[in-house]
Parts: structure tokens; C-alpha cells; sequence
């Protein structure tokens, strides 16, 4: 923890970065984003098992652009999430600072290269539990797997905050405001719920680097993840292909290979 | 308010004889926003195109539905006359009740029903259809053929004389292609290079024609009219310019024992050659996988003897740019070699040749000088068996086609042996007999009546060797499946016509479509069978399937044809639908947010990158742009974008949406 806030009093002071964003200690014990803007701000950081969610969102909101250079805490998957938006042109190499903890220590990862390096390193495997959760889900007939959709959607506000918890939510205008035509209904209905649900599901399929944010976001408490899991699995053992691994990489749902398998044409 | 005008066609019976015609003109007119609704037996006639030009006139029209045949049949004859009547063509369109209703179904209701609903889908579309303008696009009046062989010298002959510029590529030292190996060619028995040459000097004279030998295509970028390519013209290790071809080189070279590729294995030729004495141009190349002195370090024997020091041992490959508007495919074909049947020994028994060697043999220029002598032994065949059909139309072997010129070529080849063996004893093994086209089966007859070649209709299952004979186990078919044994002197494989090899790595640098054996594929089977799928590149010759040299040369003016007429027009005009990005007022300049996912999805990698800038220059937004020339208007980046911020013109969200809600919504239909 004190090789982070010295790190980021460093940054700040040598004007290196304009912002450090980190997580400080917020209501009953959890933690929050923070935005460190002064040297002297740079003790709240904190860093502990609490901090779990993922930073790298805030590079996408325009507010956060505006700040400057940014020096980010960046978790495994905060780190994944950069290079998933380098390989979607979201963000340039050199133009931030990846603060990666390593035990007590601080990893800065100034280069997609670092990052890649750093990345590789790790294993970033579905743990045995999200494994065994995703078997059990797997599992469930083609019926029962729609009636537990039904029931999980059927508490489904629309209120969005999957979205906006969501780092690869990054689009200006999304789909579900395109009203000219209106694709997918509005209201929070079954049809609605479902459609909303099914479409970000498939917008992230070959992208989503299961950080967990949206399902830790829903006030309801829907496993958002266990779709997300489910088609991250799906992709890798399909394409080969794994999201947020390289800055420069194909996508594995919009990239023809020869040698892709054709076995879903019947 | 929109002013929609119906017009249901009877197609004479085709469509009346299911479809309740003038019912669906009743419903059609109670549909909110149609002005007009009528049927009529034949509203592609001249007096049917004028009641739709009358209606548009008279009733103000502001869109027009033909319901009619499919699209693909009349939808530019409808548009043609909605655009004479002042309407824009492109708020005409084409329900489609014959192919999809009235072709599918037996009469009844259901069937008129169906035949409402699609009318109802696509007045709901019309109503959104906005006026589009066609896009112009210019066009580079210089073609590129690619393949020097006879389609790739014909395509090229004939643009360069209809007056517009040709770069001719080909990929070895000379063009001249199969063609030159050949001896005589049927069905008129006359000299393949007498025939020939003249037409290669006459490319290398041409003064729109720009020769690129020894070279080969590395890439192809851009669209019809403004292709950019890079041709990689490898190194000759010669100055042309200096090199008079004399020959001297050629003939001091101390290495002198490479298998001829001009004649198919069977002579001989030194490291540095020319692959023929007629070869254009005239200029020998170092093979340097042979040549001495690249491969140990000494010799540079050539060099001392050229008169004009023209040899370049220090010559590098050289990439030539070059911008053209369209292209010519005529890269040819190959055919399997005799060491492709194991029943026929693998090509280990040295008298079991190709037809292609035996070209070689029975060509005057070849390695015997015409004789008749075979290649084991030099001794002249008693007896020949020429066997059809080797690895075609045999599906066991993966090459379900026939290859097409063998029937004619094995009468030849046999003609030719008798002609030179008066007692020899020809034979040939045949599965059927296809001689389709002018003086073919006329030529197959005197093969058998005038010459006495032996026609035995079975195949050949074996041949091995036995006594220093080659023994061909075959049945004759016609005899009752009479088993059969001929002890011949020589056999002649009539082998598969198949790919080039790199033909599959050709088509994907040019995007062209191919089939399964890697024949390039043509844009319809029967009706566009000199263009390929990707506008702007035209087949000639047997790249595109096995051919004989008069249907290559007429492939090869037909694509020299359309050539012609793309280069005939200073722009070319493209319908407008396509894909477009679209763009909004600063702030958000675009909705795209620039992921450029749609790129790797795109199959004619029309998507740029497009830098929006402030006055100042600043960088504000880098976002997407589909490229008008290249866009097909697949729709594949529509599907895939995210933020919905492409549309196809014509097929926009908002008419599709239209039409699905038009069907979801029937219960309307009698309110």
C-alpha cells in the first residue's frame, strides 16, 4: 500500500500523469474509484482484497479524457481491458500509466508490450469454482436453461448499470437508444428484458474479458457472468481465440479463417 | 403523405394461375398510403411499363411496388421506366409474388394471402425508400492480364487493339503457355507454334502492350476501374537492355543437365536458357537453384563469354507499381503427372508418360526432333497404348469432372503416331467418346476408320513391366468385359487437366471465388461466364476449368470484350446501394466509435479509416468509411456494428424494420 500512494505522489508531483485513479476506502468498509488529482490526495489510495472493481472503465468516460494522462491501479483484468480497447482503437500505446500491484509492491507498465508481457505471465483460467458454476449451467437442458433465464430476467429493471459498469460499454450512442427503429423494445418487460440481455450478451462474445463488473453492478443480482463466461468459453474453444490477450489481435467474431470450423451448418 | 402506386402482374398465367390476382390489387388498395392499385397480364410489356409511367404522372406517385417476378428479372426494366416518368428509380420496387408465392404454391386462398402479405411488406418499405443517386466512380483505362499463355495473349491482343494499354504478366521466362509446347493441334492437324509465335512477336511488338516475364503478381489492392498493383519481376540476373540473345551464354554454360521445363522433363537444358528458340521475349534467365556459381561460389563462365556484358549476378527481384483498371485471369492449367496412379506404377516406368511429353516427343522442336523414339531406351514403340480418362471422371481419385480436351488430344496423339510409325499398332482405352464441336467427331473417325487406331471402350486397371514390355491389363467393355492384355512399347496417360499450382494463393491475393478444385469460379455458370464475383476481374482460358485453345481464345476476347466496354466510359456507374457510416453533428461527429470490427468482418475490405478534423488540423474522431467503389452491399458490417451506425442504402434499418412490422402486424389487414 505505501509503495502505491508513493508511487503515486511520485507521478503527480512530477506531473507524469495528470490523474491517478485508484480505489479509496468508501461506505461499510468497501471500497471506490478515486480520482487523485494533487500529490497530497495520493494517501487515500488504498489496496486490498475489497478492490475488486475495474478501473479501466473510467478510461473510456469522457469526463476522465478530459483530466489528462492517467496513471490507473489496474487488477488482472483491468489489465486485460486496456489491451481489449487497444485492439479496438479505443486507446493509444504510451498514452497511459497501468499501476499493476504485485504483492506489496508496485509494477508500472507504461507499454502495451509491458502489459502484454505482464498479462501473459498470469493465468487467467475460469477459477474451479466458475468453472464448476459454468458446468452446472452448461448442463441444464435447452427447457431449463430458458425458464432460468425467464425467471433471472424477469427482475431485470433495465437499468442499465451492467452497461455502465461495463469497460467495453464504451459506444456513444448504444444499440437499445437507436430509435429510428426501435430494434429492441424499451420498457422492462419479458420481450424487452430478454432482448436487451441476449443482444449485450452477443456484444461482448469474443470482446468480454470477465472482469465481473456487471454482475457485481446489478442491484437485482442477475449472473450476468455466466453468459459471458459461457460465450468466452465458447469463443475459445471454437476460434481458439481469448479477448484483452494482445493489443493487436483479430476478433474472433467478425474475422473469416479458412480453417474456422462450419459445423453449426447443418 | 405517400402516394404509393400497386401494380400487380399476371406474368400471363404464371402468376394468375395461383394467385387471385384482383384480389390482391382490392386488399393492395386498402393498404394506408397506396393511390393506386391495378393488375394487368403483362406489366413488363410496353403497354404495361406505360400504365406505370401514366399512374406516376397522373396520381402524383411517390413510390412505386411492382408486384411481379423476382428482382433479379425486372426490377432495372421497372426502374428504367419509373426514372422516364420523372420518378426516382430507386422509389420503385419489386414484390416479388412469382418465384416466392405463385411458382411455390398450389392456387387457394393461402396463396393469395401470402401474395397480400408480400405486397403489404414492401408498400411498407416504399413508403421509407428515399431518392439515391447513382455513384460514379473513375475508371484507369489500362488493363492487367495475368498469364502470358494463348487467353492470356488473345485477352491481351485484343484490348491493346480496341486502343487501350496492357501490362501482360507472366510468370515464366517466355509467354507462350501450353500452347507452345504442343505439336500439332486438332481437329486440323496444324502446327501449334507455326500458329502461335506469330501472335507472341506480335504482343512483344504492340505498342500498348508492356511485357512483365520471369514476374509475378504480389499484390492487388483497391476496385473495379482503380486497382493498384505490385508485380514482383524476378531477377533475370541480365540486363535486358545490354542482352542482344545470342545464345552464346547458353551454350558455354558448363551445366547442362537440368530437366527441361519446356520439354516436360524429357530434354535437356543448360542453368542459363531460354525455355524455346522461339521464346518471347528472347532472353535467357539464370536458374539459380542450378546455376554453379550460385550455388558454389565459381564459375561466371556466361559472363565471360556475353558480347555485351549483359549478365548481372548481383541482380535483385523488382517490385513494378502499377495503377489498372481491370484485370484478365488467364493463368491457366497443369495436368497431373504420371506419378499420381500407383496402378500405373507411379511414373517409375520411364515409358509411361503424360500427354504433355508425348507433345514433346511428336513436336519437331522436341528432344528427339519429331521422331517417335521413346524416352527409356531411344528405341522407336511398336505398340502404343493411349489411355482416356487417366484420374478424370473418377471420383475414387478426387477429380469428379471431365477433363474435356483428352478425348480429342488421344485421337491426335495416336493420328500423330501412325502418321510417324506407319506399322505400329496404336491403342487406346476409353470410357466414352466426347467430340462435341466443329469437326471434332469427324476428326475422332479418321483416328479410326482412315489411321486404324484401335479403340478398346474399358479402363485400364494395371500396368507393370514383364520381359522389358509394358504390360496394360485393361477389359474391353464392348466384348462382354472380355479381360485384355496388350504388351506395349510405350503408354500414354491422357492425365487430369487440373490447377495451377498456386492458383488458391492467386485467387485469394485477387479476392476471386474458386471451387473445389481450385478452377477460379465464373459470376454465373450459364449467363456471366468471362467475370468472376469481385467486379472488375475477368477469366479467360482454362484457369477457369479445362478448355481447348479455341474456346480459350473465345473466353479470352469475350473478357477482352468486357474489358473494352468497362474502358469505354471515362466513369463508371455504380447502383447506390451500399454501405454508409453515419455521420452527425459535432460534438459526436458520427455515432461509430471507431472499433473498426466491421473492418475484419467486411469480405471486400472496403472500410477505411476516416480522420476527422477540426480547422486547426487537430485530430477530433477517427471513425469508419465504406468505400463506394469497393462496396458490394453485402450488409455484413450492418450486422455487425454495434452502435447501428452503418446502413445500407436501399435496405436501410428503417425499411427493413418496416417490412417486418407490416408482416408481424396481419391482423390489421381487413381493418
Amino acid at each position: 500500500m505505501n509503495a502505491l500512494r508513493e508511487k503515486a505522489r511520485e507521478l503527480l508531483a512530477a506531473k507524469t500523469v495528470q490523474v491517478v485513479i485508484g480505489y479509496g476506502r468508501g461506505s461499510g468498509g468497501s471500497a471506490r474509484a478515486v480520482f487523485m488529482r494533487a500529490p497530497a490526495q495520493a494517501a487515500e489510495l488504498i489496496f486490498d482484497a475489497t478492490c475488486l472493481q475495474n478501473l479501466a472503465v473510467y478510461l473510456m468516460k469522457p469526463e476522465v479524457r478530459k483530466l489528462g494522462k492517467a496513471a490507473l491501479v489496474a487488477t488482472p483484468a483491468a489489465l486485460r481491458t486496456i489491451l481489449q480497447l487497444a485492439a479496438e482503437n479505443q486507446v493509444a500505446d504510451n498514452s497511459l500509466l497501468a499501476l499493476a500491484p504485485v504483492g506489496e509492491d508496485i509494477m508500472p507498465l507504461a507499454t502495451f508490450a509491458a502489459i502484454e508481457a505482464h498479462v501473459a505471465a498470469a493465468d487467467h483460467d475460469l477459477s474451479a469454482a466458475e468453472g464448476a458454476e459454468l458446468g452446472k449451467f452448461a448442463a441444464m437442458g435447452l427447457e431449463e436453461r430458458r425458464r432460468f433465464w425467464e425467471e433471472q430476467f424477469s427482475r431485470c429493471l433495465k437499468c442499465y448499470a451492467c452497461r455502465a459498469a461495463c469497460p467495453l460499454c464504451y459506444c456513444t450512442r448504444c444499440t437499445v437508444e437507436c430509435n429510428q427503429p426501435q430494434w429492441i423494445p424499451v420498457p422492462a418487460h419479458d420481450l424487452g428484458n430478454l432482448e436487451w440481455n441476449v443482444m449485450r450478451a452477443m456484444h461482448l462474445a469474443g470482446r468480454c474479458v470477465n472482469c465481473g463488473d456487471c454482475s457485481r453492478a446489478c442491484p437485482v443480482g442477475i449472473p450476468l457472468y455466466l453468459l459471458n463466461q459461457k460465450l468466452i468459453s465458447d469463443v475459445s474453444s471454437v476460434f481458439q481465440a481469448r479477448s484483452g490477450m494482445a493489443a493487436r489481435s483479430d476478433n474472433a467474431m467478425s474475422t473469416f479463417k479458412p480453417n474456422d470450423p462450419e459445423d453449426f451448418i447443418r | 403523405m405517400a402516394r404509393i402506386g400497386v401494380f400487380i402482374c399476371h406474368c400471363g398465367e404464371n402468376i394468375s394461375a395461383t394467385v387471385d390476382v384482383g384480389k390482391v390489387a382490392e386488399a393492395a388498395a386498402r393498404i394506408p398510403g397506396v393511390a393506386h392499385s391495378v393488375d394487368y397480364k403483362y406489366m413488363c410489356s410496353d403497354p404495361g411499363q406505360q400504365m406505370v409511367q401514366n399512374a406516376i404522372r397522373e396520381k402524383n406517385l411517390t413510390g412505386v411496388v411492382v408486384a411481379a417476378c423476382s428482382p433479379r428479372m425486372h426490377e432495372p426494366t421497372f426502374r428504367r421506366a419509373c426514372a422516364a416518368a420523372g420518378l426516382n428509380p430507386f422509389l420503385c420496387e419489386m414484390a416479388n409474388i412469382r418465384e416466392h408465392c405463385s411458382w411455390v404454391h398450389e392456387k387457394g386462398d393461402a396463396t393469395t394471402e401470402k401474395a397480400i402479405d408480400i405486397v403489404r411488406t414492401l408498400v411498407a418499405k416504399v413508403k421509407k425508400n428515399k431518392a439515391l443517386q447513382p455513384i460514379k466512380v473513375p475508371v484507369t483505362k489500362v488493363a492487367m492480364v495475368i498469364g502470358g499463355g494463348i487467353a492470356g495473349i488473345q485477352a491481351s491482343l485484343d484490348i491493346a487493339n480496341a486502343g487501350h494499354r496492357v501490362i501482360l504478366v507472366e510468370r515464366e521466362p517466355s509467354i507462350g503457355g501450353h500452347m507452345s509446347q504442343l505439336s500439332e493441334t486438332f481437329p486440323t492437324l496444324d502446327c501449334s507454334q507455326c500458329i502461335l509465335t506469330p501472335r507472341m512477336v506480335e504482343v512483344a511488338q504492340h505498342a500498348n502492350i508492356t511485357l512483365h516475364t520471369y514476374s509475378e503478381l504480389e499484390s492487388l489492392e483497391g476496385f473495379i476501374g482503380n486497382f493498384k498493383a505490385r508485380i514482383r519481376k524476378k531477377a533475370r540476373s541480365l540486363d535486358e537492355k545490354l542482352c542482344t540473345g545470342c545464345g552464346l551464354c547458353a551454350q558455354k554454360c558448363p551445366t547442362r543437365r537440368i530437366a527441361s521445363e519446356f520439354d516436360a522433363g524429357l530434354g535437356l537444358r543448360p542453368a542459363i536458357y531460354v525455355p524455346f528458340p522461339q521464346a518471347v521475349p528472347n532472353k535467357p534467365v539464370i536458374d539459380r537453384e542450378h546455376c554453379t556459381y550460385y550455388l558454389k561460389g565459381k564459375c561466371r563462365l556466361c559472363e565471360k563469354v556475353c558480347p555485351t556484358q549483359a549478365i548481372r549476378f548481383d541482380q535483385e527481384d523488382e517490385i513494378v507499381e502499377v495503377d489498372v483498371g481491370a484485370v484478365v485471369l488467364a493463368t491457366g492449367f497443369d495436368i497431373k503427372h504420371s506419378d499420381f496412379f500407383p496402378e500405373y506404377g507411379y511414373g517409375k516406368h520411364k515409358d509411361v508418360i503424360d500427354g504433355l511429353q508425348f507433345e514433346r516427343l511428336a513436336s519437331a522442336s522436341g528432344p528427339t526432333l519429331g521422331e517417335m523414339r521413346r524416352p527409356s531406351d531411344g528405341k522407336v514403340p511398336e505398340t502404343v497404348v493411349f489411355v482416356a480418362c487417366a484420374g478424370s471422371r473418377d471420383p475414387a481419385k478426387g477429380i469428379e469432372y471431365c477433363s474435356k480436351i483428352c478425348c480429342m488430344y488421344t485421337a491426335k496423339h495416336a493420328m500423330l503416331y501412325k502418321h510417324k510409325v506407319h506399322h505400329g499398332k496404336p491403342y487406346v482405352f476409353y470410357m466414352d467418346i466426347r467430340a462435341g464441336g466443329k469437326m471434332y467427331e469427324e476428326f475422332v473417325r479418321r483416328a479410326m476408320e482412315e489411321d486404324g487406331v484401335q479403340y478398346v471402350r474399358g479402363r485400364v486397371s494395371r500396368i507393370f513391366e514383364r520381359n522389358g514390355k509394358l504390360v496394360v491389363k485393361g477389359a474391353d467393355t464392348l466384348l462382354g468385359a472380355r479381360p485384355m492384355e496388350i504388351e506395349a512399347d510405350m503408354v500414354v496417360l491422357a492425365t487430369a487437366g487440373v490447377a495451377q499450382a498456386g492458383a488458391e494463393e492467386l485467387a485469394q491475393k485477387l479476392h476471386v471465388s474458386y471451387d473445389a478444385h481450385k478452377f477460379y469460379a465464373e459470376a454465373h455458370p450459364k449467363l456471366r461466364p468471362v467475370e468472376t464475383n469481385t467486379a472488375g476481374i475477368f477469366l479467360a482460358g482454362a484457369c477457369q476449368a479445362p478448355k481447348d485453345i479455341p474456346e480459350s481464345v473465345a473466353q479470352a476476347s469475350g473478357a477482352a470484350a468486357k474489358v473494352a466496354a468497362l474502358f469505354s466510359q471515362a466513369e463508371l456507374v455504380r447502383e447506390p446501394l451500399i454501405a454508409v457510416v453515419d455521420r452527425q453533428a459535432p460534438p459526436l461527429y458520427s455515432s461509430c466509435v471507431g472499433c473498426f470490427l466491421c473492418q475484419s468482418a467486411c469480405p471486400y475490405q472496403a472500410i477505411e479509416k476516416e480522420e476527422i478534423r477540426g480547422r486547426d488540423g487537430q485530430l477530433l474522431k477517427t471513425v469508419a468509411k465504406v468505400n463506394p467503389g469497393l462496396c458490394q452491399g453485402c450488409g455484413t458490417c450492418v450486422a455487425f456494428c454495434r452502435t447501428k451506425s452503418i446502413d445500407i442504402q436501399g435496405f436501410s434499418h428503417e425499411q427493413v424494420h418496416a417490412e417486418v412490422l407490416a408482416l408481424l402486424n396481419r391482423g390489421d389487414r381487413d381493418a
